[in-house]
């Protein structure tokens, strides 16, 4: 356990710092530019799925940034801790994270008087953001490239901004807002799916020749 | 030295994953929204409608904002769009105050009370209205029958409000409201909405046909369309392609070439600005085929090279700077922080730019909007604001750029080493 803890406390120390950072940031602006407050359900929903969710390709996306310079990759490959543990310690944490966060700003729109079902956008909320993050975290493992992981989700935001309800069927991001909850499920067991597949896929990577025998 | 170079670029952005799948996202784009295009064809006398359009007629302009306000007013909440998303506003009673205040100068009517009347009066005469219309008996309800369109409450204003005046009024509800409200310069007009007459369809056709030739038309609809992915894409090929070398640790070996930093850092932009431009001359073929077989058929003189004048003149200043931007700070930084910072521009861009879809309105935005082939007289009223977006983004694109073969150069010097983890490490 003691080990885990090691690992997520160089996670929070070096890697985390910065995402959150931003998560905050791009969280605090929004009353500037969107209303936050007096909002009916529809509405709250458009903010929280338009908006805060974006913040799960932040904050889910990087999981494996620590490993981008491949002979770090090389060093912890050859340790006794698989690196799944490595990657499932870090994910657990940013997606402790990202649940404080959203839970705050879902606090904040209550404050404001937004008239909505809490837990259940809640959880709504939090569903996307790992559909949005596990999109991110297959791309970036079968591309071993951070900019493809961002890519891809928000890619996948802009053709559902676009009317992309007709092409996305039960994986729409967006559908809290037009009334419907069953999506949500389906893009939490996608997420399930592209996250686990992600962490656990092992991917060869074409080594370097050194010229020995 | 610079054309081996530009050459040798534009082979590896060719071999590069993101770059193909950069193209896919662009046919996607093109397919979905523009897939299956059909070209105007002359209005014909008594249609049913021809569409709205926007009413110059300042007495209407005033009426529907008059008319919006007082709703609002009496509601006590107030719809804003401040970056194109939606925001309720719920005023405080001084700042109430001041909106009953406006109100009651604009139109005349004193006090809340009055203005409920004329709110129901209005209402139950539209409800007999269509009612009558319907066929049916006041107090009937429509069974089974989807409710036709209500129309918002039009209020006329004070007699001898001038309407000037009535914008200084308006614009003084729109800071009360924060901004991006309904009464706002853009919003007030764009609400202002008329039916089209048989007379105006055939102007626009015509325009389309005759200014425009055809083509002309339908490449601004195709910049519009393509603009909101060039918007944003191009960032993802310039940071992948500032990364690589330093991913592959091929930094130093570059550093201490003979080749000077401008020469390197300007063969990677040109050359990624043309492979991304490749793909999109290649998609305009497909409606200039389109357009010129009809103009061949009907006997238009259209122009060939419209899409390609489209093309340099509206989409490529903004691939420009998503390029620019992606160069720029992946130097500075190390990081991949250009995707957020240009993500972030392209988001508050495309939402604020919700207002301006008709087009004619292009005002700064880095995608200017022009949603429909018509429109060529509000084109042509806005083309000096649009010019001058263009050129300034054009601008501050080389800006960038050069400010990049300065920090490349500080790099090779080994005058600049600025990383994140760096930063995290100095503390200690």
């Amino acid at each position: 356990m003691e080990k885990y803890w090691q690992i997520e406390k160089v996670n929070l120390k070096y890697h985390v710092p910065l995402h959150v950072l931003v998560c905050i940031l791009i969280l605090g602006i929004s009353p500037l530019l969107l209303g936050v407050s007096n909002l009916p359900a529809e509405d709250t929903a458009k903010v929280l799925e338009r908006y805060v969710a974006l913040t799960g390709i932040i904050l889910i996306t990087p999981i494996f940034l620590p490993e981008q310079d491949k002979n770090i990759r090389e060093l912890v490959n050859s340790k006794y801790t698989k690196s799944s543990a490595v990657y499932l310690v870090r994910l657990a944490g940013n997606l402790c994270l990202l649940a404080a966060l959203l839970g705050i700003y879902i606090g904040m729109l209550k404050h404001n008087n937004c008239q909505f079902p809490v837990i259940k956008y809640y959880l709504g909320t939090f569903a996307e953001m790992l559909f949005l993050g596990g999109l991110g975290i297959i791309f970036y493992r079968l591309s071993d490239n951070l900019i493809i992981g961002y890519m891809a989700p928000i890619i996948y935001y802009i053709i559902a901004a676009g009317g992309g309800e007709k092409y996305m069927g039960v994986l729409y991001p967006f559908s809290m807002s037009t009334g419907s909850y069953t999506e949500k499920i389906w893009l939490f067991a996608a997420a399930a799916c592209l996250i686990g597949d992600g962490v656990f896929l092992k991917i060869p990577r074409p080594r370097l020749k050194t010229g020995c025998p | 030295m610079f054309g081996q170079l530009f050459i040798k670029e534009c082979r590896q952005t060719a071999r590069s994953l993101i770059y193909w799948l950069i193209v896919l996202v662009l046919i996607f784009d093109f397919v979905t929204q523009l897939g299956e295009m059909d070209i105007a064809r002359e209005p014909k006398k008594g249609q049913e409608n021809y569409g709205m359009k926007m009413s110059d007629d300042k007495d209407v302009i005033m009426e529907t904002a008059l008319g919006g306000l007082t709703e609002e007013y009496l509601r006590e909440s107030y719809t804003t769009y401040p970056i194109g998303f939606y925001k309720s506003v719920t005023l405080d009673k001084k700042e109430d105050a001041k909106i009953g205040k406006i109100i009651n100068e604009a139109t005349g009517i004193k006090g809340r009370d009055n203005l409920e009347k004329l709110w129901e009066e209005w209402y139950t005469a539209q409800e007999e209205k269509m009612q009558l219309q319907s066929g049916q008996e006041p107090g009937e309800a429509a069974e089974g029958m989807e409710p036709a369109m209500m129309q918002n409450l039009v209020v006329k204003p004070a007699e001898g409000l001038t309407y000037e005046r009535f914008e200084e009024l308006m614009d003084q509800a729109d800071d009360i409201l924060g901004g991006g409200s309904n009464y706002a310069e853009d919003y007030r007009k764009k609400n202002a909405r008329v039916p089209k007459t048989y007379e105006d369809a055939m102007t626009e056709y015509h325009e389309l046909i005759e200014k425009d030739r055809l083509t002309g038309g339908y490449a601004r609809l195709f910049s519009d369309y393509m603009v909101i992915f060039l918007g944003l894409v191009p960032v993802f090929l310039a940071v992948t392609r500032s990364l690589r070398d330093k991913r592959a640790s091929m930094n130093e070996l570059i550093y201490v070439r003979r080749c000077p930093s401008a020469v390197i850092i300007a063969s990677r932009y040109l050359s990624m600005l043309v492979m991304i431009l490749i793909p999109v001359f290649a998609l305009s073929m497909v409606p200039l085929t389109q357009c010129m077989k009809h103009a061949l058929t009907e006997g238009i003189s259209a122009d060939p090279f419209a899409f390609a004048k489209y093309i340099l003149g509206w989409q490529m200043p903004t691939i420009m700077i998503a390029l620019s931007v992606g160069i720029f700070l992946t130097e500075l930084t190390d990081t991949a922080l250009a995707v957020l910072v240009q993500g972030a521009w392209w988001f508050v861009s495309l939402f604020g730019g919700t207002a301006t879809l008709t087009g004619g309105m292009y005002g700064w935005n880095l995608m200017p909007r022009h949603n429909t082939e018509l429109n060529w007289e509000g084109y042509q009223e806005g083309f000096a604001r649009l010019a001058s977006n263009r050129i300034l983004y054009t601008s501050l694109a080389v800006i960038l750029a050069a400010l990049t073969v300065i920090i490349y150069g500080q790099k090779r010097k080994g005058r600049y080493q600025l990383s994140w983890k760096n930063i995290g490490r100095s503390k200690k």
